[in-house]
């Protein structure tokens, strides 16, 4: 099943949460608002890079370069992937 | 000139021995299990099973089925390491254990890294190829490059074990593990390190792969009974099987294995190293003969003293006549009184891993004073008319004050690295 299709019925939370617990191999439990990927799920800059791979596949997006270091607390990645849907 | 005798260079240098083993390999996982399969004569060579084999001729390989990544990595590492990768670090990890060198020594400047890989990250290389060209994004990955390149292993070696000396990746195809094992004991040697992770590394059993050697026919198409396919020196042999493997040796100076108490399974003596220069593929028994040579000059080790050839042994036409004319040109009447095996009948050709692989045979042939067979033997060729083991594991004899032993390993490019090791008087 792709993102796309589960968009509608999955609020943009669950899809990043997904995307995380995909990517890090951690527990849901683990994901509160403020959980820093890095300081708190051990990932690093090629995690964060795969990550920002998986948002912009999943909702369509761009993330540029420069952004990357802003998507790394799961309350950040949300405001974030809001703003850049609102900007297309 | 020699060099070493216009400057004493000799007295500067120090021996180097092998303190530890590992072993990732189609007859199974470790030293133990790998050594008795050897002396037993059993093979590893199995139907694949992966894939789709379909429209392969080939349908056979070295698989090595007993590893579980799963006992040594987490999901989270596992996403970042390629099968060889996983491989390299396994024996290696096994090989540290073995070795018995704490923490603290194996850390720091003293220690470096060399590993022989013929195929790199190849199953790596397909996913992401095939992401491209399939314009799947779900397969895209920032982890693409790090996880394929051919030194990954190493490096990924490097950061686990905190070894911070050389790291060195070498490709000179099936005998990169030979290349990497030599160069390392002569890094021991001059000074450079005091103790080394050296081997070799490859995985190469994959459809892409299967594929392109299938053009080649240079692999066994003997499928029916997958376990007696490789018959090397055999009239009736029909080429290589594919297999994947890694095999490591912790090489360490003679004054720092003995001033620690370890476990000491030979010497490494010698080291020689030679281009053909000829063909991409057809071997040139000269090269391959002079690496002999020089291994023998390196090492100190005269022809007559040469207990044990553990040969190259792909089981093509073209190889284990060179190889017999090349053993012939340089041990001259003595040949047909050395014994010769190839472990290839067993375990397959891991390519890159060969030669490290085999180099842990031959120490341990010494080490146990026993010589591994060559299965599968069936046809005399009047090509290769040496001694080759064929009756099942045999006493090794000795013919000097030290047993000793030499491992041939030939690559395609016309690669030779040939090795010389001695048993260690306890």
């Amino acid at each position: 099943m792709s993102k796309e299709v589960r968009q509608p019925v999955e609020t943009i939370e669950d899809i990043v949460k997904d995307i995380i617990i995909a990517e890090l191999r951690v527990e849901p439990q683990q994901l509160q608002s403020d959980t820093h990927l890095m300081k708190d799920l051990g990932a690093d800059s090629l995690d964060a890079l795969n990550i920002a791979l998986r948002l912009e596949d999943a909702f369509k997006i761009k993330i540029p370069d420069d952004a990357i270091p802003n998507f790394l607390t799961i309350s950040d990645i949300i405001k974030g992937v809001n703003e850049h849907l609102n900007a297309n | 000139m020699n060099i070493q005798s216009v400057v004493g260079l000799h007295q500067f240098m120090k021996r180097v021995v092998v303190t530890g083993i590992g072993v990732v390999s189609p007859v199974g996982v470790g030293r133990e299990p790998f050594w008795a399969a050897l002396c037993e004569g059993r093979s590893g060579i199995s139907r694949i099973e992966e894939f789709d084999t379909a429209n392969l001729k080939t349908t056979i390989a070295g698989v090595c089925r007993e590893f579980r990544a799963a006992d040594f990595f987490d999901e989270r590492e596992l996403s970042r390491l390629d099968r060889v990768s996983q491989l390299a670090i396994t024996a290696t990890e096994l090989a540290v254990r073995e070795a018995r060198l704490p923490d603290s020594q194996l850390a720091g400047f003293d220690t470096g890294v060399i590993l022989g890989t013929g195929f790199g990250g190849q199953a790596s290389i397909e996913d992401f190829c095939g992401a491209f060209y399939l314009n799947d994004r779900s397969r895209r990955s920032a982890v693409a490059i790090p996880k394929s390149m051919y030194n990954a292993s190493a490096s990924t070696i490097a950061i686990r074990f905190k070894t911070r000396g050389p790291n060195i990746t070498i490709t000179t195809a099936c005998s990169s593990g030979a290349n990497a094992i030599g160069q390392a004991a002569h890094l021991i040697r001059y000074g450079q390190a005091e103790r080394m992770i050296a081997g070799g590394a490859d995985a190469p059993v994959t459809q892409v792969v299967m594929d392109a050697w299938k053009d080649m026919r240079v692999l066994s198409t003997k499928n029916e009974v997958p376990q007696r396919a490789c018959k090397p020196f055999s009239a009736n042999r029909d080429g290589f099987v594919l297999a994947e493997a890694a095999g490591i040796v912790v090489l360490e100076s003679l004054d720092s294995a003995r001033q620690r108490g370890a476990t000491i399974y030979a010497e490494v003596v010698g080291y020689g190293s030679t281009a053909d220069a000829a063909h991409i593929t057809f071997p040139d028994p000269e090269g391959e003969s002079q690496a002999m040579r020089r291994a023998l000059k390196d090492g100190g080790v005269a022809a007559e003293e040469i207990d044990y050839i553990n040969a190259h042994g792909t089981a093509t036409k073209l190889n284990d006549a060179s190889e017999t004319d090349a053993i012939k040109r340089v041990f001259g009447c003595r040949a047909y009184e050395i014994p010769v095996s190839s472990i290839k009948s067993m375990l397959g050709h891991s390519m890159g891993a060969s030669g490290a692989i085999e180099f842990i045979a031959t120490v341990l042939a010494l080490n146990e004073k026993i010589i591994p067979p060559t299965i599968n033997y069936e046809e005399r060729d009047p090509q290769c008319d040496l001694d080759y083991v064929t009756e099942g594991a045999r006493a090794m004899r000795q013919a000097s004050g030290r047993r000793a032993a030499m491992s041939n390993s030939f690559g395609f490019g016309g690669n030779n690295a040939v090795l010389v090791a001695r048993e260690v008087n306890p």
